[in-house]
């Protein structure tokens, strides 16, 4: 019954082969009819077709060695390895707990839950399978940098590993193709109920992207509790938000008529002065300069305003009106300011 | 992203220009806020629950502004959309805590636990007092997310503006003191 609910027609037959195998542990059979689902796969790696052969568990430890280098071929990999694929959660096997934490992540594509429930209960290992909201990249390596930070941490027995991913299993809210379910193990020493390692995951969740919060947030280092980062985050929050208010208010107050010209403002690293357009009383000093005051001062200072562009030396900051976009800008400008 | 952002506040200040009755300074402000809030939240194009309850916040005070800056049709869905959760009422949810806490024994460990608990607690509806849209995030986890992103996109925003003010200034400072000058100048001869 299973084997129909998951198959399709064509693949039946060979399912139904694999499942009669009887040295095969009840897991690895039904990991087995997953592996349909990539069975088409390219991008098959040559070198695992040694891989094939019939009896499980000592391919099972060398496939296991192989899988840090596959990366994210291991889907594929699955696909492949008819029935020896699903690198198997038994004990005992396991050479490298890297190579099981990644296979874990990427692998165990199952779309009925209710079998998989059904094995577990005949599983030797506590094995939980928890939906994982299909992710982004960031996610995903996010993901792995828990996993293999668990994986640093637990002991080298084979039953006690953890891998831990995202909790939400009954709020898998993007429909993606493959649904991932990772298998969690819990730690030596530790709670196994599926409630507690799911909030163990989001816990551990919760304080990587506090870490990451703590590098932003400037002066947290020192802070450790939970309160006290939140603190933080909330003052520095706020005050970036009055800041916003401030600056723009006090942009309001220094342009009256809220243009900026700031092209050049990232190509130099200058702080270069936007186009400013200063109000009336400016005109006067402007037929001044023009009645051949001091030009050399002066017109640094107001050559926005006068038409004809004066080449002024670059040490000066405000040299970047001379540039050529602006001119034409400028022009219009200051005709703007002849005719009020 | 600078630049990403520069552009947009100025697309989103265009907007505001022929509107030459911009002649209060509050006005202004609101203005240069309003699209710079608008321009920091389209940068996230939707992804961010944070941006999508700014821009429907501003969609609020200046429905306009809103649905030029962002490109027609994406303008529809994030205004029209209905904010996603209702948040649970507190006050009951508050009511039938306490009344489970009551059956509950009480050793001294577990106080401080509790107590430490609590204080979490309130902090992070601080945090979403001050996110937007920060009350419709329903887990913790969501919650630090958005709060990140927010952080980022804050800085960016301080930081462009600082620049643009500073050059203005130094511009106005230096206009000014010439001002000053040839006055002076003026006054004299």
């Amino acid at each position: 019954m299973m084997m129909t609910m998951m198959m399709n027609g064509g693949e039946a037959t060979e399912a139904e082969l694999f499942l009669n195998c009887d040295d095969m542990s009840v897991l690895e059979r039904q990991r087995v009819q997953l592996n349909y689902h990539q069975y088409h796969h390219p991008g098959f790696e040559p070198t695992l077709p040694c891989f094939f052969p019939n009896s499980s568990k000592m391919n099972v430890g060398e496939v296991d060695s192989f899988l840090p280098s596959a990366g994210l071929d291991l889907p594929e990999i699955y696909g492949e390895l008819h029935g020896d694929a699903r690198i198997s959660v038994s004990p005992g096997n396991i050479t490298t707990e890297f190579g099981n934490s990644k296979k874990r992540k990427f692998g165990c594509v199952d779309t009925e839950t209710k079998v998989c429930n059904e094995k577990k209960k005949m599983m030797m290992m506590m094995d939980r399978e928890v939906a994982v909201e299909e992710e982004e990249e960031e996610e995903k390596s996010k993901v792995t940098e828990q996993s293999t930070r668990s994986i640093m941490k637990t002991k080298n027995k084979a039953k006690k590993e953890q891998n831990s991913c995202s909790n939400d299993s009954s709020k898998v809210t993007k429909d993606s193709q493959r649904t991932d379910y990772i298998h969690v193990r819990a730690r030596r020493g530790q709670a196994t109920d599926s409630h507690s390692i799911a909030e163990r995951a989001r816990r551990e969740k919760i304080s990587g992207r506090m870490k990451f919060l703590q590098d932003l947030v400037p002066g947290c280092e020192k802070i450790t509790g939970k309160a006290g980062m939140l603190d933080e985050i909330i003052n520095y929050v706020q005050s970036l938000q009055r800041q916003v208010e401030f600056l723009s208010m006090k942009l309001a107050t220094v342009s009256p008529r809220l243009d900026f010209n700031i092209d050049d403002i990232f190509s130099k690293e200058v702080v270069s002065a936007p186009m400013m357009n200063l109000p009336n009383t400016v005109m006067p000093p402007h037929m001044m300069v023009n009645s051949g005051y001091p030009h050399d001062m002066v017109n640094s200072g107001y050559v926005h305003f006068n038409p004809m562009q004066q080449v002024v030396t670059s040490s000066d900051p405000l040299s970047c009106f001379n540039n050529g976009q602006s001119a034409t800008m400028w022009d219009s400008d200051v005709q703007n300011l002849y005719t009020v | 992203m600078k630049e990403e952002f520069l552009k947009k506040w100025q697309m989103g200040l265009q907007i505001y220009r022929p509107l030459i009755d911009n002649t209060s300074v509050s006005e202004r402000r609101k203005a240069i806020k309003l699209s710079a809030d608008v321009a920091m939240a389209s940068l996230r194009k939707g992804t961010t629950c944070w941006s999508r309850a700014l821009i429907q916040k501003t969609a609020t005070e200046d429905n306009f502004l809103v649905r030029q800056m962002l490109s027609g049709i994406k303008a529809e869905t994030l205004i029209n959309k209905k904010l996603p959760k209702v948040m649970c009422h507190r006050k009951i949810v508050r009511r039938s805590k306490k009344i489970l806490r009551r059956r509950q024994s009480r050793s001294a460990i577990e106080e401080v636990a509790a107590k430490a608990r609590k204080l979490v607690k309130k902090k992070t509806q601080g945090l979403r007092n001050v996110v937007p849209g920060g009350e419709f995030m329903s887990n913790d986890v969501l919650l630090i997310q958005e709060t990140l992103d927010y952080i980022v996109s804050l800085q960016t925003q301080v930081n462009v503006m600082r620049s643009i003010v500073d050059a203005a200034e130094a511009g106005s400072e230096r206009t000014a003191y010439y001002l000053g000058k040839l006055k002076f100048a003026i006054e004299d001869g």
